[in-house]
């Protein structure tokens, strides 16, 4: 594949509440990507948004994001899914050699309602709508139980996912505050208030307000802007059924298609000795596990055994992941930009050593219903 | 509605405004003639699934598209009216009128015969601490049936022959 790099990156720190409209909260992640990749707001050829109209509660939500999002009078769109996807969307456009500087931003304020009640909405009117209790947790409590009865994997082991991800958030000074909580413990997590049996609240990533751009170029225009672009070499998405009944939710298909997919294109054959980082976007503590049995990081079954901590063999979601931080539409910029800053050597405080390869996730629907995966590479080797 | 979510804060410089979306009712179609027989049989309290000739998948509730040949099934077969738990919950809601959440069993129940599962309902106020994988259940149809998806009023547990065996077993060791 013909490498695309990113040239700058914005997060605005998530927050519970954050004090900002979504337009200004919009400019500061667009303005800062801009900014760091030293670029005019007239460079860019091609603007693309990650918001959800039920989220923001307007329809065609973009249209309001124009002045914000640095879109006037540009070639624009706008993705309905994760941010993730919005990048591959830039990804696309770049490589078509019809644009040449692609800014990609996502945001959204859960502040504003209520994350699991909408939900609700992305249901099936037929049969799910009617029983109003199908929503992210419920979902991911019926998926945690499918693989803990599949595998054999106690409720102590998914937590310390969870354990991982605070102690991990902690030291990231761009995880949400709340989410950042140093001393946790299994029993924390397994005393924390029930969401959906088995699924805790210290388990599960709860939403909050932020936004996070990025900026794409292509090989050539990329070098000019700065020294050290971080490149993506691979990507591979693919989307599952609609009906959680339709599918084996101990495991995730859509997951290992789409890594096979991205690892063709960056030349990867055994992902364990391949990749020196993962980041993640698990909406509850289980779900890791079963993206990274996907990744091929190992057997199936077998992920609460690897070694994931920021120094460990594989680390995962060295940021804290998405229950470090889960700013729905933007949190698989979010990723994205976290692998970056790993391979510039830039994530002071969570450091992962001699960083080179990465992957970032992104998906959207219940239970990991689409997903989609980077392969992102610096130029150290 | 189902209020789980953490309580927000009060804020304190920005000031939210109050919109409306009017969402609560809208329209959608949905093709009752591809699954009229099925009603049918649920009528005289009967159960039949929906089966690809492609791939041989059945779903129950019928599904109006195969995913994976895209293909519209239409070949009805017949089911037994016990099925099995295929994964669960027990999640928390507060209805109207309740002053704290209750707990709600959330079931994804596999007819047997059936390829796909649904979420369906157990006897009202049923510990879903008692639920397991692989629990099996029995229809419990409704006295008036009226030709929907309401005529199967619950599932009721039945008697688990495999727990028995596994006792003999571990007996025998
Ligand atoms: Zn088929």
């Amino acid at each position: 594949m013909e490498k695309v790099g990113i040239v700058g990156y914005y997060q605005v720190k998530p927050e519970t509440d954050i004090q900002m409209s979504r337009p200004e909260m919009i400019f500061y992640a667009a303005r800062g990507a801009l900014d760091y990749a030293g670029l005019k707001r007239d460079d860019l050829t091609t603007v693309i948004s990650a918001t959800n109209d039920y989220y923001d509660g307007k329809t065609i939500s973009n249209c309001f994001t124009v002045e914000a999002g640095g879109a006037y009078l540009k070639d624009e769109s706008k993705v309905e899914m994760d941010g993730a996807h919005a990048v591959n969307y830039g990804l696309m456009r770049c490589l078509s050699g019809h644009h040449k500087l692609a800014l990609v931003w996502g945001a959204s304020q859960p502040s504003t309602f209520y994350y699991s009640c909408i939900r609700v909405l992305e249901n099936d009117p037929t049969f799910d709508r009617p029983i109003n209790l199908l929503n992210d947790y419920t979902a991911a409590a019926l998926g945690m139980r499918a693989y803990m009865n599949k595998f054999g994997v106690s409720v102590e082991d998914i937590a310390k996912v969870g354990v991982k991800n605070h102690k991990n958030a902690a030291k990231n000074p761009l995880a949400w505050n709340e989410a950042q909580l140093p001393d946790i413990t299994v029993e924390d997590i397994l005393n924390s208030e029930m969401l959906s049996n088995p699924v805790t609240k210290l388990m599960h990533a709860l939403p909050c307000d932020g936004a996070t751009a990025l900026v794409l170029a292509p090989e050539g225009l990329a070098k000019k802007i700065i020294d050290d672009p971080v490149w993506i070499t691979g990507v591979g998405l693919c989307q599952e059924t609609y009906y959680l009944g339709d599918r084996d939710l101990s495991i995730s298909v859509s997951m290992e298609k789409a890594a096979q997919k991205a690892y063709k294109l960056a030349g990867i054959n055994d992902p364990r000795k391949d990749i020196d980082v993962v980041e993640l976007f698990e909406h509850s503590a289980y779900e890791e596990l079963v993206l990274a049995e996907a990744l091929g990081l190992c057997e199936k079954g077998k992920g609460s055994s690897l070694s994931s901590e920021i120094n460990g063999e594989i680390p995962i979601n060295p940021s804290g992941g998405n229950i470090g931080a889960f700013t729905p539409c933007a949190t698989g910029i979010t990723r994205i930009i976290e692998a970056v800053k790993q391979i510039q050597g830039e994530a002071k405080g969570y450091q992962v050593k001699d960083a080179n390869r990465a992957i970032a996730h992104g998906q959207i629907g219940f239970c990991a219903q689409n997903n989609i995966v980077f392969i992102l590479e610096g130029g150290k080797r | 509605m189902v209020r789980l979510e953490y309580i927000k804060k009060q804020y304190t410089r920005t000031r939210r405004v109050h919109g409306n979306w009017y969402l609560a009712s809208y329209q959608y179609k949905f093709n009752v003639k591809r699954i009229n027989q099925c009603l049918e049989h649920l009528r005289k309290g009967e159960l039949v699934g929906l089966k690809c000739r492609s791939c041989n998948t059945v779903s129950f509730p019928p599904r109006l598209i195969c995913p994976k040949c895209l293909k519209m099934p239409d070949e009805w077969v017949h089911l037994r009216d016990t099925a099995t738990v295929a994964t669960f919950s027990g999640t928390y809601a507060q209805e109207a009128g309740d002053t704290e959440p209750r707990p709600y069993p959330v079931v994804a129940i596999r007819q047997d015969g059936s390829d796909t599962t649904w979420l369906a309902n157990l006897p009202e106020g049923y510990d879903f601490f008692k639920v397991y994988v692989g629990m099996p259940l029995k229809v419990k149809w409704a006295e008036d049936k009226k030709g929907d998806f309401s005529d199967i009023e619950y599932y009721e547990p039945i008697e688990d022959p495999s727990i028995e065996m596994n006792k003999k077993e571990e007996a025998e060791k």
